[in-house]
């Protein structure tokens, strides 16, 4: 383990912090000390408390009982302690301001002078190009505007324009920053850990946070289970910590389906290297996957065959779950059995009236499937990600939809979650739907039938079977200088 | 793993930073388009309106009906809506008309405890989670009752110095346009050239940003509400001076209005969009409509069935570029 607790102040004190929501203990007599220049890592799966303690730690919210203590003070100011910020999951920002403007609400000690945007606009900039060098932001962009991967590095940038920062958290940081962005983000929390920083990584992605962090606390059911240094462990002792013993990747057998199979959804699309036509197609029981990097017009495929005409005169049952569950997936005010109805609901009922003891059936039979916490009454803003998530995946696989299709919707989803979820899209391809899957976790893909690795809205393979593979995917995602010119 | 040149070539052909600012631009350059239609069309039946004079007629009438539209905008750029404005520019009508012509101060001093009457609407709206839509629609029979207090029936004299304003007509240029391009100008530059105005739009936006940065919202949406009354008591003013006097129901379509110049001039119903320009050419529009009616000898009383029809346009050509952009 690396020594950097030569500078023996400690940042965050928490002792025996506990914090219920109504009934739901999210937080039960926490302790955590990190010093100047931590690195730790939080993990656990959803609803583990993660979520709870980093807002505890911003000083959003006060504990119920026990203390939290951020660079040495205790109680929080209006928007936080103090020299404590945090990048955000879900993104903090203004989607209809510029990036300057966000960055002058968000920095701490922005003079209102006549310079006011201009200085915003400048520190913004020059954060980014030290952080994410070829970034191809600019400063009077909208928020709305900008990429996934662009607003998340406006976010990281923008929560470190404090000059007096003592503790940075970073809430999944990298779920939507491809590689390269993903390495100079590291690189930059490890350049301000050297210079004193205190710096939390929440991250589904154990293999990131073992490589990043000096330590490791790992979190379970609202408490700490374990802690641990990072240097020798692997990502097995934490899925195991985490209560994962039981995880085991369960990779199905893929590639069988026959050519005699009818196609249920095609579309049009063109060979990356030849440009020829060559439509992606899906047959009936199959997992078809869209791989490549982010923003490669994977989306753009998603919506074409959402809106595509079929070719025989039946129309196909179409259902879709969206990645961005905030903006286009949930209805926050409504309980878990309607979020999971809305879909299912028109084909149960008869005669244009609902059959309410039916949907009550389809209902208990899915949360129980997928074990969504909190039950059928819960108000779905109340859920945790990961649950709503669920909500919204058995919403698609509840209706009678022959074609589900799968926009990236794993994001910051657990473990176990994510096995449960797979393992149900095998079984309902099984039965016979057909399932186009994009996703921007190349691991994932090892569940589909056959995989289009999609660039620059071409498509550059498609790997079936045995051939789908990480390293596979990473290869063909890459532009290669002497293949583009071929296409030219 | 990393591609150094594909990490410089995404950035850029994910964001078309121009094409963007371009599609930001195109409701109210639909707008814009139908304006200067109405504005051909009349010429050709009536060419003297393009004279100073014609301009000054036409334009007059207007002004009251713009700065109640700038209002509405600013009201909309924090995802509320007035459904008050009308009975309040009705009600600064009728003070105008009496107490303010009589009693000047006292005048001046009721006028001031309105738009303190806006500031605490905001408080009562963020404070108690009132929705501003009903917030607002009981304001506004409150207003009327004021109005109907102070002046039963329509009648009173204006100031004096606001009818001389009314009578101002120089040569050089069509007097109304200076109000109009002075108000706007002022409430395009406190929006988007002031920090206040990032708070605004960003309370609009997502007031998250602004809680977690340790900013208030509550200050924040009260400024924006006495800002609204500021330009409301303004709208009234200009309303008495073009009437002569005060009348408590004049104004009562400005609610409906404003919100469709709002509306035409690219804001949105859901807060964070404040295009000044847009909702003032939005409200000229809306107000040449009458204009067009009577010079094709029409009945008036299609006024609104007209305004009615242009809104639809507007917004059905709005999203027909908007989709041919993307």
């Amino acid at each position: 383990m690396s020594t950097t607790t030569t500078a023996p102040d400690l940042v965050v004190q928490v002792r025996h912090a506990s914090k219920t929501y109504g009934p739901t203990r999210a937080l039960s007599a926490i302790d955590l000390d990190i010093r100047a220049g931590d690195i730790v890592g939080v993990v656990g799966h959803n609803g583990a408390g993660k979520s709870t303690l980093m807002r505890l730690l911003a000083g959003i919210e006060p504990t119920d009982s026990g203390t939290v203590s951020v660079a040495g003070r205790s109680k929080s100011a209006r928007g936080g302690f103090p020299g404590a910020r945090m990048a955000y999951q879900e993104t903090n920002l203004a989607n209809e301001l510029s990036v300057g403007d966000n960055a002058y609400l968000s920095a701490v000690g922005s003079p209102r002078g006549a310079r006011w945007r201009k200085h915003a606009e400048e520190r913004i900039l020059s954060r980014l190009d030290e952080m994410f060098p070829g970034h191809g932001i600019r400063a009077a962009t909208w928020v709305g505007d900008l990429s996934l991967a662009q607003r998340q590095m406006v976010e990281i940038a923008r929560a470190t324009l404090d000059d007096d920062l003592r503790l940075l958290i970073l809430d999944e940081p990298t779920e939507s920053l491809t590689g390269g962005a993903t390495e100079a983000l590291y690189d930059a929390v490890r350049r301000m850990s050297a210079a004193g920083v205190a710096v939390i990584l929440i991250s589904h992605r154990i293999r990131e946070v073992l490589e990043v962090a000096h330590r490791v606390v790992v979190l379970r059911d609202g408490a700490v289970a374990s802690e641990h240094a990072a240097a020798g462990l692997t990502e097995d002792d934490v899925l195991r910590a985490m209560g994962g013993s039981d995880v085991e990747i369960v990779l199905p057998v893929t590639g069988a389906v026959s050519i005699d199979v009818p196609i249920v959804a095609e579309v049009p699309a063109r060979d990356a290297r030849t440009g020829t036509a060559r439509p992606i197609q899906a047959r009936r029981g199959e997992v078809v996957g869209l791989a490549g990097i982010a923003g490669q017009g994977q989306e753009v495929i998603l919506a074409a065959l959402w809106n595509a005409r079929e070719r025989a005169r039946r129309r196909v049952k179409k259902a879709y779950v969206p990645g961005d569950r905030q903006r286009s997936g949930i209805l926050p005010l409504w309980n878990v059995a309607d979020n999971l109805n809305i879909t299912a609901m028109r084909s149960l009922g008869r005669w244009g009236l609902r059959n309410t003891a039916a949907e009550r059936e389809v209902v208990d039979r899915w949360v129980h499937l997928l074990n969504v916490r909190g039950g059928v009454e819960a108000q779905m803003a109340g859920l945790s990600g990961g649950n709503q998530q669920k909500v919204i995946v058995a919403r698609a696989f509840a209706s009678d939809a022959e074609l589900v299709l799968l926009d990236d919707p794993f994001r910051g989803v657990d473990v176990h979650t994510k096995n449960d979820l797979y393992r149900l899209i095998r079984d309902e391809a099984a039965r016979g739907r057909t399932v186009v899957w994009y996703s921007s976790e190349n691991a994932e893909m090892r569940h589909c039938d056959r995989v289009y690795v999609v660039r620059a809205g071409r498509i550059a393979a498609e790997l079936r079977g045995q051939e789908i593979n990480e390293e596979r995917i990473i290869a063909e995602s890459f532009v290669i200088a002497d293949d583009e010119e071929v296409a030219e | 793993m990393t591609s150094p040149t594909l990490e410089r070539a995404l950035p850029e052909r994910l964001a078309p930073g121009d094409r963007d600012r371009l599609k930001r631009q195109v409701p109210a350059g639909v707008t814009l388009l139908a304006f200067i239609a109405m504005l051909v069309v009349c010429g050709a039946i009536q060419p003297v309106i393009f004279s100073a004079t014609g301009l000054n007629l036409v334009l007059s009438s207007i002004v009251p009906l713009v700065i109640a539209s700038l209002a509405q905008m600013v009201m909309m750029s924090i995802g509320d809506i007035d459904l008050g404005i009308g009975s309040f520019v009705g009600l600064v009508t009728a003070v105008s008309a009496t107490t303010l012509s009589g009693t000047p101060l006292i005048g001046v001093l009721i006028l001031l405890a309105l738009i303190a009457g806006y500031g605490v609407l905001g408080a009562l709206v963020h404070l108690r989670r009132v929705p501003a839509l009903i917030a607002t629609l009981g304001a506004s029979f409150v207003w009327y009752g004021l109005a109907l207090f102070v002046l039963p029936t329509p009648g009173g004299t204006a100031p004096d110095w606001l009818l001389a304003f009314a009578a101002w007509t120089p040569s050089a240029f069509p007097a109304p346009v200076l109000p109009i391009l002075v108000i706007t100008a002022a409430i395009w530059a406190v929006l988007q050239l002031t920090p206040v105005g990032a708070r605004v739009r960003a309370l609009g936006s997502n007031a998250a940003v602004l809680e977690r940065s340790g900013r208030s919202a509550l200050r924040t949406r009260i400024i924006t509400y006495v800002i609204v009354g500021v330009l409301a008591v303004l709208a009234g003013l200009s309303l008495s001076s073009q009437i002569g006097g005060g009348d408590p129901t004049s104004a009562n379509d400005y609610t409906l209005i404003s919100v469709a110049a709002v509306i035409l001039g690219g804001g949105s119903f859901f807060g964070g969009r404040a295009v000044a320009w847009g909702s003032m050419v939005g409200a000229v529009t809306l107000g040449l409509v009458s204009v067009l009616l009577s010079l094709l000898n029409l009945s008036s009383n299609v006024q609104p069935a007209v305004e009615g029809g242009i809104v639809i346009a507007a917004l059905a050509g709005r999203l027909l570029v908007g989709k041919v952009l993307r």
